[in-house]
């Protein structure tokens, strides 16, 4: 099956199929070696996103890569996705985080943060 | 802790505990070693602002770290310091003051040749010094404004070094960083109320290292032969492999050019322990 064989509506349904995200898998786990579990959830959020954006991952990627205002304008609907997924702020930033590391490790340069309570924790 | 154990240990620390201050008298330490900082003609050309980011408004520490583009451990480090330096402070007339005040001290000896009015003469009048002086009047006579720049840059530059150290005295984890991205250089200035005609050189972040202090382990570096000549360029100084180990044995620790083992997982707790993706 193709990469986009696996379309349904508006989002891909095999994204392991796509180069971008074969790409950013084998570079995570080279380092940080990331449970089977764990990939699942993050692979379900990157999901999500493109049904959101009505694009395959690879079709992203190329878009954010080849154009700096593109880019922030996927981080600007990065923010409005999430909060379609969870009302918690923390979690939300979690979920940002992942696409946030997909674009990262397909060499799409984006800005990061840390979580928005950082500078009020006791421990 | 000793000198060698000193830069054996450091480490550009990237990681720091948001949550513990480093207190006010640890700040002044490292200050007041900077202020010590060897320096040609002493001119002491490095001015500074120190800020605690969790004592300033959150706006502006918010606009502060924009300018430097959000990187990690400036947005975790309690306390910035900003190191410029001042043209000023490099000029010929500062030259001579300074170098007067070191006669005077006692630190540049008449027995070589110096003296206020051999100073006043190659600084001022051009005059060539005689053998024995440093050829001052033409390194300071009709010095362009841009070469004070450039001697208050290389200045400061060394007493950032020193400061760095002076950090890991202290038990406190430290990172030398840029001070903003090029184009917001001026925007920080104007934060800061710092003068306009200062030259942007590094900020120190300092704070509790979150990470081990040990920041993955010592960092590969140049062959000692590659850097380090005898005699002539391309001569490389011989390296006796028992100072090494006697340095090391002192503290100074070597390069293995790999990271510590567990150090991608130490990164993963620590990204997830912040917010920052994996």
């Amino acid at each position: 099956m193709s990469a986009t064989e696996g379309r349904q509506g508006h989002g891909p349904t095999n994204v392991r199929a796509y180069k971008s995200i074969q790409l950013w898998m084998d570079v995570v786990n080279r380092m940080y070696h990331l449970s089977e579990e764990e990939w699942r959830g993050r692979l379900h959020v990157v999901q999500e996103f493109c049904k959101f954006e009505g694009k395959d991952p690879d079709e992203i990627i190329a878009e954010a890569r080849g154009d700096r205002a593109e880019k922030i304008d996927y981080m600007r609907r990065l923010k409005r996705f999430v909060k379609t997924l969870t009302a918690n702020p923390t979690v939300a930033h979690d979920y940002e985080n992942i696409i946030r590391s997909f674009f990262i490790n397909n060499g799409a340069r984006v800005v990061t943060k840390p979580y928005s309570d950082v500078y009020n924790r006791t421990q | 802790m000793e000198f060698l154990e000193a830069v054996g240990k450091r480490r550009s620390v990237r990681w720091f505990k948001t949550w513990e201050q480093v207190p006010r008298e640890k700040i002044q330490r490292i200050l007041e070693v900077v202020r010590l900082t060897t320096c040609p003609g002493n001119l002491q050309p490095w001015r500074v602002v120190v800020v605690e980011r969790d004592k300033i408004d959150p706006k502006e520490r918010d606009q502060l770290l924009a300018c430097d583009n959000w990187q990690g451990a400036h947005a975790q480090a309690p306390v910035w310091i900003y190191f410029y330096a001042d043209p000023e402070g490099a000029r010929p007339e500062t030259f001579a003051t300074r170098t007067k005040e070191l006669i005077d001290v006692g630190a540049l000896p008449a027995a070589f040749g110096w003296s206020s009015q051999a100073i006043d003469s190659a600084i001022f009048h051009n005059e060539t010094m005689p053998a024995g002086m440093p050829a001052i009047n033409e390194l300071l006579h009709g010095l362009p404004y841009e070469m004070s720049a450039n001697v208050a840059y290389a200045e400061t530059v060394g007493a950032c070094a020193v400061a760095t150290l002076a950090a890991v005295n202290e038990g406190l984890g430290a990172c030398l960083h840029m001070i903003a991205a090029p184009s917001k250089q001026e925007e920080v200035k104007r934060l800061l109320g710092v003068p306009d005609s200062f030259v942007p050189v590094w900020q120190l972040l300092i704070g509790y290292p979150a990470e081990d202090p040990d920041a993955g382990g010592m960092r590969p570096r140049l062959p000692f032969e590659q850097i380090f000549c005898h005699e002539k360029w391309g001569r490389p100084f011989t390296r006796n492999e028992h100072v090494v180990e006697e340095l090391e044995a002192e503290g100074l620790k070597q390069p293995t050019g790999e990271p510590k083992p567990n150090r991608f997982d130490e990164l993963k707790y620590l990204a997830r322990m912040f917010g920052y993706p994996v």
